[in-house]
Formats: structure tokens, C-alpha cells, sequence
């Protein structure tokens, strides 16, 4: 199981600070939710699209599409039913399928989601997750909670493959024929056993970590654990300084 | 592990929401349907129900929230990530304030049946609205409607078997008992 969400790539995503792409996304997220124009919300998801075909590709680009599709259509279903006043555009007899007020409700609705999805995808694409913590670890994260963090990351693929092992030595206590056409109650309740084996095994490493944890002088003073410092190319309020320029200007530019 | 000062308990409790949050990603992330709106549901409710019933209402909220807000960021659904992190972890520490309520001794998980399931139900709650919520403000109050029911059967399901699967550990892992904070 890959736990890694960082693809590699070129272009200024990369080259900026994680702590400053942090307050970025926080700044593009809070802006999309201001009074700006139609086109302003366009703009904003069209330049991150860009942004993410620049620095990934073409294919990967498009990934954040495939996952929130359905989201779309059920979009495009349902809130034309739902706005009926205003202009209408397609009826049939006397009632209004699509008026202009639903489709520029839709068509605000889909460009600031789609703007949320990119921006907050294109954060974990193009920062590491370890300066990702960093960066949380910069803007107050206790060192506890960093640990939680980093703790959790290395443990996901031990589990998951304890998981896995675990299912598939359950899946072989049964023939074939047993393992045919059960109901959806019996399939849960068959789940019981793996689950429960799976946290047990989860749970009787927790001693063993925090042992470990005891050892490198957690809870002491001075810690035997640190975190490296991140660094800023150009310096860090600088970068600050853009995260809060690029959010600025458009929102002067689209305001409506 | 003998000692019982500070240092042991602080380095106790990280061991456990650490490992408990890496849980709720596997069974977040491994076990899942997908479904039309959402993306999928998965069986993470298992395990915030576990985790509150067996380790309190803290350990609950930290694992069920940064739980499935990883597995959110690692799974490709990056803006749900801090909505989860809310939603899961309000659950988690309701449906153990609530399952703890009346326990003098012991773990919750020794809780009577009907304070699990008034705490899971509103769980259930929490976890249905609080997605209907979101998917309001993200992409508008009627087409967040079709998350409820999908959502509202993940953590039924949580429920049902997180109060069988809680019983089974307490009996197959008896030790659990003193990892309880």
C-alpha cells in the first residue's frame, strides 16, 4: 500500500515553501466563497487545471476530474430541478426543465468545486508529506500530535499488508462452494473473525511502540527526537508575501 | 511499561491514536464500495465505534478524524480531508462520551447495549448530517441529499459491527483492557 501522494514533477508549485502553499490553499479555499464573478470562479479553476497539466502531466491532470465525476452529474441532475424561477430555458408543456438562473446556479456551484478539488490536490501533489508536517509543525502543531502523525504514515502499510495476510488465511479456512452466493448479513458477519484478528494484531504493537517511544525520550526533557527546520528559497516571508498577493489580486480583479 | 508517570502515559496515548489512526486508513481505504456520490463507503465506522467504545471519547476523535482524513488525502478525495477530520472525530467523541456515560469501572466497552447503541445512533447522526452539511456548502443542499442514506447505512454497518467486533476483542484480548486511558 502506497501512502505517498507526493508526484513528481517541475514548475513554481515545487519550488515554493509548504508552509506558504499551506496558507495559500487556506487563502484560494476562503476565496471561492466571496462574491466574485462567474468568470472569476472559472478563471481561478482553469489556471489551477493548467497548473496541474504544467507540473504533472496531462493524465494525472485529470484525475481529480474521474474522482469527483459522479459528484458532477448528480450536479447536473439536480439542481436544475431544484431552481424552477427566472427565465426559462427548455420546458415541456407546462413545466420549466432548465431556466438561466438554475444553469448560472450550476455553473457557480461546479466552478467552485472544482476549484476546492484542484487546489487542495494540487497541495499534496506537490509537497512531501514529511514537509507537509513540517509545515503544520511550523504553524503550531504540538510535538505530540506531529509524532501521532508520522507515527500513523509508518504504520499504514505494516497494517494494511497484516490486514491483507490476515483475510486472505481466513479466506482459506473456506471451500469454494461456501464462499458462493452468500447474502450481504452473512458476508458482514463473516467479516467479524478477519477484523478482529487484524485489531489484535494492531493493538498488541501498541506496548511495543510505546516503549520505543520512551526510549528516544518522549515526554522527557531534552527530547532525543527532533524535526528537521524547513527551508525557503528566497526566504520565507517572501513567499508568504505571494501566497497573499496571488489570492489578492483575484479577488480585486473578479469581484463582483 | 511499568511505570505510570507522565512520560509512560504521554508515549501510551501516541502508541495508541498513532496506530489506531493507521487502522481506520487500512479499513478506510482497503475495504470500500463505491457509490455514486461520495466515492465510496468503507468500513472506518468500524473502527471510530471500536475506538470510543474501548478507549474513550479523545482517543476516538483523534483516530477517527486524522484516520480518515489521511486516508481521504492518500485516496485521492483531497478537499474532504479537513471535513472529515471535523465530521469523523465529532463522531467518534460523541458516541464515546455517550457509551461512557454510566460506566464507573472498567472500559467503556463495558457499557450496557442500549447506551452503544444511543451513542452509535448518534454517531450516525453526526456522521450523515455533518456530510450533508458539507456537500451543501460545496456543491449545493440537493445534491448532497443522495450522500445521506449511503452514509447513514456506512455507519450503521460501523455500529453493528463495532459493538460486535468491541465484544470480541475485550474477549480474545484481554490486555486490552489496560491500554484503555
Amino acid at each position: 500500500m502506497t501512502t505517498s501522494t507526493f508526484v513528481a514533477g517541475n514548475g513554481i508549485l515545487y519550488a515554493l515553501d509548504a508552509r506558504a502553499k499551506l496558507l495559500l490553499v487556506l487563502l484560494m479555499c476562503v476565496l471561492v466563497f466571496f462574491p466574485l464573478s462567474q468568470l472569476g470562479l472559472w478563471v481561478i479553476f482553469l489556471s489551477t487545471l493548467l497548473m496541474a497539466w504544467r507540473a504533472t502531466g496531462f493524465r494525472q491532470a485529470l484525475q481529480p476530474l474521474r474522482s469527483i465525476a459522479f459528484i458532477l452529474i448528480i450536479m447536473v441532475l439536480f439542481t436544475p430541478i431544484t431552481y424552477r424561477g427566472g427565465t426559462v430555458l427548455i420546458h415541456i408543456g407546462d413545466w420549466n426543465l432548465v431556466t438561466q438562473e438554475a444553469l448560472w446556479n450550476l455553473s457557480t456551484l461546479m466552478a467552485r468545486f472544482l476549484a476546492i478539488t484542484y487546489i487542495c490536490t494540487l497541495y499534496v501533489w506537490t509537497t512531501p508529506m514529511a514537509d507537509i508536517n513540517l509545515a503544520l509543525r511550523w504553524y503550531g502543531l504540538s510535538f505530540q500530535a506531529a509524532m501521532v502523525l508520522t507515527l500513523a504514515f509508518r504504520f499504514i502499510p505494516f497494517i494494511a499488508d497484516s490486514f491483507r495476510m490476515i483475510q486472505d488465511s481466513h479466506a482459506l479456512r473456506m471451500s469454494d462452494e461456501q464462499s458462493v452466493g452468500k447474502s450481504r448479513t452473512q458476508q458482514l458477519k463473516d467479516a467479524i473473525p478477519t477484523v478482529t484478528a487484524a485489531l489484535v494484531f494492531a493493538l498488541k504493537s501498541i506496548p511495543h511502540v510505546a516503549m520505543s517511544l520512551e526510549h528516544r525520550g518522549l515526554g522527557r526533557s531534552p527530547k532525543r527526537s527532533s524535526y528537521r527546520q524547513l527551508k525557503a528559497k528566497g526566504g520565507l516571508f517572501t513567499q508568504l508575501l505571494v501566497s497573499v498577493i496571488i489570492p489578492t489580486v483575484f479577488w480585486i480583479l473578479f469581484i463582483t | 511499561m511499568e511505570q505510570k508517570g507522565p512520560a509512560n502515559m504521554s508515549a501510551l496515548r501516541i502508541a495508541l491514536m498513532a496506530v489506531l489512526t493507521a487502522v481506520v486508513v487500512v479499513f478506510t481505504l482497503i475495504v470500500r464500495v463505491p457509490t455514486p456520490i461520495k466515492g465510496y463507503i468503507s468500513l472506518c465506522d468500524v473502527i471510530i465505534t471500536f475506538s470510543a467504545f474501548l478507549f474513550g471519547p479523545w482517543i476516538a476523535a483523534i483516530a477517527g478524524g486524522l484516520g480518515t482524513g489521511i486516508a481521504d488525502l492518500i485516496g485521492g478525495y483531497a478537499q474532504w480531508a479537513p471535513l472529515s477530520f471535523v465530521i469523523h472525530g465529532v463522531q467518534g467523541l460523541l458516541i464515546a462520551l455517550i457509551a461512557r456515560a454510566g460506566v464507573k469501572q472498567g472500559v467503556p466497552g463495558d457499557a450496557k447495549l442500549p447506551m452503544m447503541i444511543l451513542g452509535g445512533v448518534v454517531g450516525m447522526i453526526v456522521m450523515a448530517g455533518g456530510y450533508y452539511l458539507a456537500g451543501g456548502v460545496l456543491y449545493g443542499f440537493e445534491p448532497a441529499l443522495v450522500e445521506i442514506p449511503l452514509n447513514l447505512i456506512q455507519s450503521g454497518v460501523g455500529l453493528v459491527l463495532g459493538i460486535a467486533v468491541s465484544k470480541a476483542v475485550l474477549k480474545a484480548y484481554p490486555p486490552v483492557r489496560a491500554l484503555a486511558l
